[in-house]
């Protein structure tokens, strides 16, 4: 009993030490991933340690670990518990999508629940491997020198700061393999240890270990020997070059949250995303955002936070203008996608949800006035839904009151929708003056606007689009040095040319109308997938609100513009020309660019390259690693190979036709295990050889077999039974 | 081992301390239907051997002691006229017998030397037109005495051939050398042999030994020693397929001796250098470096690829 209790705190006491090693492999790929939570994971490989330190029954064991992983991410991903029906039902729907996107091969789409997962089994595989390399193996020492390079590799080519990471880890790492080695030493010397000995021997590692952190903290330190590698890899690679900043690199098209650094190039990705019934096809808003950066978008903080909440079904508050009540429309959206989010179409007038398991509890909407964005609230946890209804009237604007600037805007919007940012180069106002030199409306000057990159030799593409440098100015560089880009380019440029002229604008985030799929009577469904992702600009005319503009080229507006005033034949005729009434087109080229795109995006391999873009580092780390490992498997194959191939060999009979390969492996085996036979080399000589070291004659027995086995006319008269048993006693002498 | 064969060399070994190895390839040649040629200084027991092996097998045994005066008739017989048949009557030579020993047999001219080797290969003799046939089992063993030059007769390369080995006798160990004081102190122990096998047994056991059998991966192994032979540096010569053929018979007579119906590559691995030795013709320059024919031989088979597995086409 007290044996045991020892054994356990000896135990515990490597657990304790291994806990503090994992954390420092943790906390560098929590702050890379921006992860947060790092408590409740480090939690977890506690629980791990303390279950394999009890050596609680593994199915036990088993459960207390999936529970806590499904509770995590119920917890944390749906803000729901998991035992309860909505908990049941979000783990169920990950998986669904999870699944369905592991055998698409779209990796890219697995679920932030999914990865965590997959961490979390990470985790505890490797608590499972330190188990058995402190109970089994009672060497820690290749975990630890990967310890030191994993740190090492992240302090060099990443922010990560690990200076003082790895000295926690060398100190920590120079104690457990003395703890280990101690235990060796026992084991081998056969004595009986107690705690009191135990002590004893320990006492002078520790101290030798405190003094010699202590002498390395003091000593002078020199700089380090060797450049900085990162931008000597950098332009050996040929990157870095023009392109600076975060934002660099390719990102995959879908809709993101953050906007802060715009530009780079992107690949196509086809995955459906919303299924929308409607007769009308039209733009799809998600959220809107207003402060410009000179690199991206932020959100200012306006309203303080504040949330409008709605029932469903109630007419829905929001700053744009609807249409008349006899044009209502009906829209069903299916979401395909773990979007959060509503879309909503102009003229929004209310969103009904009809979930059945939602019964009896309360269904809020949500939409955060800063940004009008809208979500869903089920006992005031987010969640996602499968489909819902909205109700809207497209708003129609009439041309003379778009003409009509006699309004004077509201403080509140000059004040939020005119910011500019200081460092915005005055050429960029000079051109905005220029463009809308003679117009005098602020609609007519935002129309010039509109058109004006459709006039001066922009280009529309998804590839080759720069990222600004430090210094530059992601409108700037758009405007005067590239000319080419994507709706993000397109949008923000407009933003920014109207709020240089004086007219309020916002840049608008959401969807295109997609793509018709079917036809049913007037009703259309339109597939709109990831590529679909847009950005448009909406400016405010004074007397209309706000009013959509569409800048990017290849993708036309959706206004509905209701003509009531007499105006110049010719002119009408251009403003018509202009003016799509009809829901937008995209334009013969774009489209074949995006089937295009979408083409190359359905096959495996262009999934597989775009993931390997992104995760190129991670992809070559482990490839180093696989190579190592091979190497290592190789290396070692002397100590696993023969027990595999003993337990493969085990099953067989030996016979006429197995004796050779028996024996060709016996062979192999013993070289294996350096007992290396010349080409030259008879076997009976060989057998003698490796009999005169095992003190045996199985070897010889077996070798006079196989002879005669071999060279004989026939071999009839060997005893295989005897064969198994000289076989056996010389597999378990080698193996052992 | 053997059990006749056994006897044999225990019959030898009363006479010979030591010389167990020497006794067992005498014998294989024997068996193979070989000859042998001994060689060494004179005095280690090389006529003692061939005496001893001779009286343990009851044949015919006949000695002749080669001198440069010797002529091939007094090797293979000569007809002589009888006036009372008046006839030509052939008187056989010493040859006509079932083991003879050829003694000092460098010592003799080149022409009765290879009246002696032609019979050797042929097992016969053809006197005045007449071809007579040597009666089995026959069985030369040859002594040279490598170190006088003084009037010798080296034998050609090409003589050398129809030896099966040519083993080298050597000194015996201090201790054997007592041994061998002690046994002729007050008598000599060649003269209390006897024979331990009768010449039908010896035949019989001939007959044996061609049915050892002889697989194709080892008769590979053979000749890829064989072949090696010819392509070494140092060497001016090669051995011929006689010599495969010889390594393999001798071989088979090794096997049988061991006990064993089939040929293992240890036998042709042991064996070779004996075979082989004698038939390799080593550069002049190479000789000076004080190469031998037995270092090359021995890396030959060291590099040599033995055939650990069943031959595919069986």
């Amino acid at each position: 009993m007290k044996k045991n209790s020892f054994k356990l705190v000896e135990l515990a006491l490597y657990y304790i030490v291994i806990f503090f090693i994992l954390r420092e492999w943790l906390i560098p790929i929590m702050e890379l991933t921006k992860t947060g939570f790092i408590g409740l994971i480090l939690l977890f490989v506690a629980i791990s340690l303390l279950l394999s330190l009890f050596r609680i029954h593994f199915i036990i064991s088993w459960v207390v670990k999936i529970a806590y992983i499904t509770w995590f991410i119920t917890f944390i991903y749906g803000g729901v518990f998991f035992f309860s029906t909505e908990g049941m039902y979000f783990i169920i729907d990950d998986l669904q999508v999870n699944f369905a996107a592991l055998l698409q091969g779209d990796w890219l789409g697995i679920t932030n629940p999914f990865r965590t997962f997959l961490f979390f089994i990470l985790i505890w595989m490797l608590v499972y491997l330190i188990h058995h390399w402190i109970t089994v193996r009672m060497s820690i020492f290749y975990f630890l020198i990967l310890t030191v390079f994993f740190i090492a590799t992240l302090d060099t080519f990443t922010q990560y700061d690990g200076s003082f990471a790895i000295v926690k880890v060398m100190l920590l790492g120079l104690l457990i393999t003395s703890l280990l080695f101690l235990k060796r030493l026992v084991i081998q010397s056969n004595s009986k240890i107690n705690l009191i000995k135990y002590t004893k021997l320990m006492a002078p590692v520790v101290v030798l270990i405190g003094v010699i952190s202590i002498i390395a903290v003091l000593l002078p330190k020199s700089p380090p020997q060797w450049p900085d590698p990162i931008p000597f890899i950098q332009s050996a690679t040929g990157q870095g070059e023009g392109i600076e900043g975060e934002g660099n690199g390719i990102s995959k098209v879908g809709y993101g949250e953050n906007d802060s650094r715009l530009g780079g190039s992107f690949v196509a990705d086809d995955t459906v995303v919303f299924l929308v019934e409607s007769e009308t096809k039209q733009y799809w808003r998600v959220e809107t955002k207003d402060i410009y950066t000179s690199k991206g978008w932020e959100q200012s903080n306006y309203f303080d936070g504040e949330l409008l909440n709605f029932a469903p079904d109630e007419t829905i508050r929001h700053s744009l203008p609807v249409g008349p009540e006899e044009n209502t429309n009906m829209a069903t959206v299916q979401v395909l996608y773990p979007y959060n989010f509503i879309i909503q179409p102009y003229g929004m007038k209310s969103v009904d949800i009809d979930v059945p398991n939602f019964d009896n509890q309360t269904v809020e909407l949500m939409m955060e006035r800063n940004t009008e964005k809208m979500q869903v609230l089920v006992n005031r946890g987010v969640v996602q839904l499968n489909e819902f209804t909205v109700q809207y009237s497209k708003p129609v604007y009439l041309y003379s009151e778009l003409q009509n600037p006699t309004e004077q805007i509201d403080a509140s919007i000059t004040e939020r929708y005119l910011q500019l940012p200081e460092t915005l180069p005055d050429r960029v106002r000079e051109l905005a003056a220029e463009i809308v030199e003679g117009r005098e409306t602020p609609y007519d000057q935002a129309r010039a606007i509109e058109l004006y990159f459709r006039q001066s030799g922009f280009r529309y593409d998804t590839e080759d689009v720069a990222v600004p440098s430090e210094e530059q100015d992601y409108v700037d560089q758009f405007l005067f040095e590239t000319k080419v880009g994507y709706c993000d380019n397109f949008s923000t440029a407009m933003v920014v040319l109207l709020r240089s002229v004086g007219i309020p604008a916002r840049w608008v985030k959401g969807f295109a109308g997609g793509d018709v799929v079917d036809n049913n009577g007037s009703m259309s469904t339109y597939e709109i997938t990831n590529n679909h992702a847009h950005s448009w600009v909406e400016a405010y005319i004074p007397n209309v609100g706000w009013v959509n503009f569409e800048p990017t080229i290849g993708f036309n507006s959706t206004r509905s513009i209701d003509f009531d005033i007499e105006t110049d034949v010719e002119q009408q005729d251009e403003l018509v020309a202009e003016e799509e009434t009809e829901p937008t087109e995209v334009i013969e080229e774009e489209r074949e660019e995006q089937q295009q795109s979408a083409s190359q995006g359905n096959t495996w391999f262009t999934n597989v390259k775009e993931m390997f873009e992104q995760i190129k580092l991670f992809v070559i780390a482990l490839i180093v690693l696989l190579i190592v490992g091979a190497v290592l498997l190789y290396k070692w194959r002397g100590k696993w190979w023969p027990k595999v191939y003993v337990k493969l060999q085990r099953q067989k009979k030996i016979d006429e036709s197995t004796f050779e390969s028996f024996y060709l492996n016996l062979l192999k085996l013993l070289e294996m295990k350096g007992f290396k036979r010349k080409e030259g080399q008879t076997l009976e000589a060989y057998a003698k050889d490796v009999d005169m070291y095992y003190e045996t004659y199985h070897m010889t027995n077996i070798t006079k077999a196989y002879e005669q086995f071999i060279y004989a006319k026939n071999s009839t008269n060997i005893d295989f039974d005897k064969m198994r048993e000289s076989w056996e006693y010389l597999i378990n002498r080698t193996t052992s | 081992m053997h059990g006749q064969v056994e006897a044999i060399i225990e019959n030898i070994e009363k006479v010979m301390i030591g010389k167990r190895e020497v006794a067992e390839l005498s014998i294989v040649a024997l068996l193979s239907g070989g000859h042998v040629l001994l060689e060494d200084v004179p005095g280690v027991g090389k006529t003692m051997m061939v005496k001893a092996l001779a009286k343990s097998v009851s044949a015919d045994f006949k000695r002749i002691q080669f001198t440069p005066d010797l002529l091939p008739s007094d090797v293979i017989g000569v007809s002589i006229y009888n006036p009372k048949s008046l006839q030509f009557e052939f008187r056989p030579g010493p040859i006509m017998g079932n083991i003879i020993l050829a003694d000092e047999i460098n010592r003799t001219s080149p022409k009765t030397q290879s009246a002696l080797l032609e019979s050797m290969e042929e097992a016969s003799v053809t006197i005045d037109g007449e071809t007579l046939q040597i009666k089995r089992p026959f069985f030369v063993m040859a002594t040279q005495n490598p170190i006088e030059y003084e009037g010798t007769y080296p034998l050609p390369e090409a003589q050398l051939d129809r030896f099966l080995m040519k083993i080298q006798m050597g000194y015996p160990t201090a201790q054997e050398e007592v041994e061998v004081l002690r046994r002729t102190v007050n008598s000599e122990p060649i003269a209390h042999l006897n024979p331990v096998i009768t010449l039908e047994e010896l035949l019989a056991l001939q007959e044996e030994v061609r049915n050892v059998f002889v697989e194709d991966s080892v008769k590979s192994y053979i000749v890829q020693l064989a072949r090696a032979t010819r392509n070494v540096s140092e060497i001016y010569l090669g051995v011929s397929p006689r010599a495969s053929v010889a390594l393999m018979k001798a071989s088979q007579a090794y096997a049988k001796i061991q006990g064993r119906d089939y040929v293992k590559p240890d036998d042709v691995q042991y064996l070779a250098p004996y075979v082989f030795g004698h038939r390799i013709i080593l550069k002049p320059e190479a000789r000076y470096e004080g190469v031998t024919t037995e270092g090359i031989i021995h890396r030959i088979v060291e590099k040599s690829v033995i055939p650990i597995q069943r031959y595919a086409e069986r």
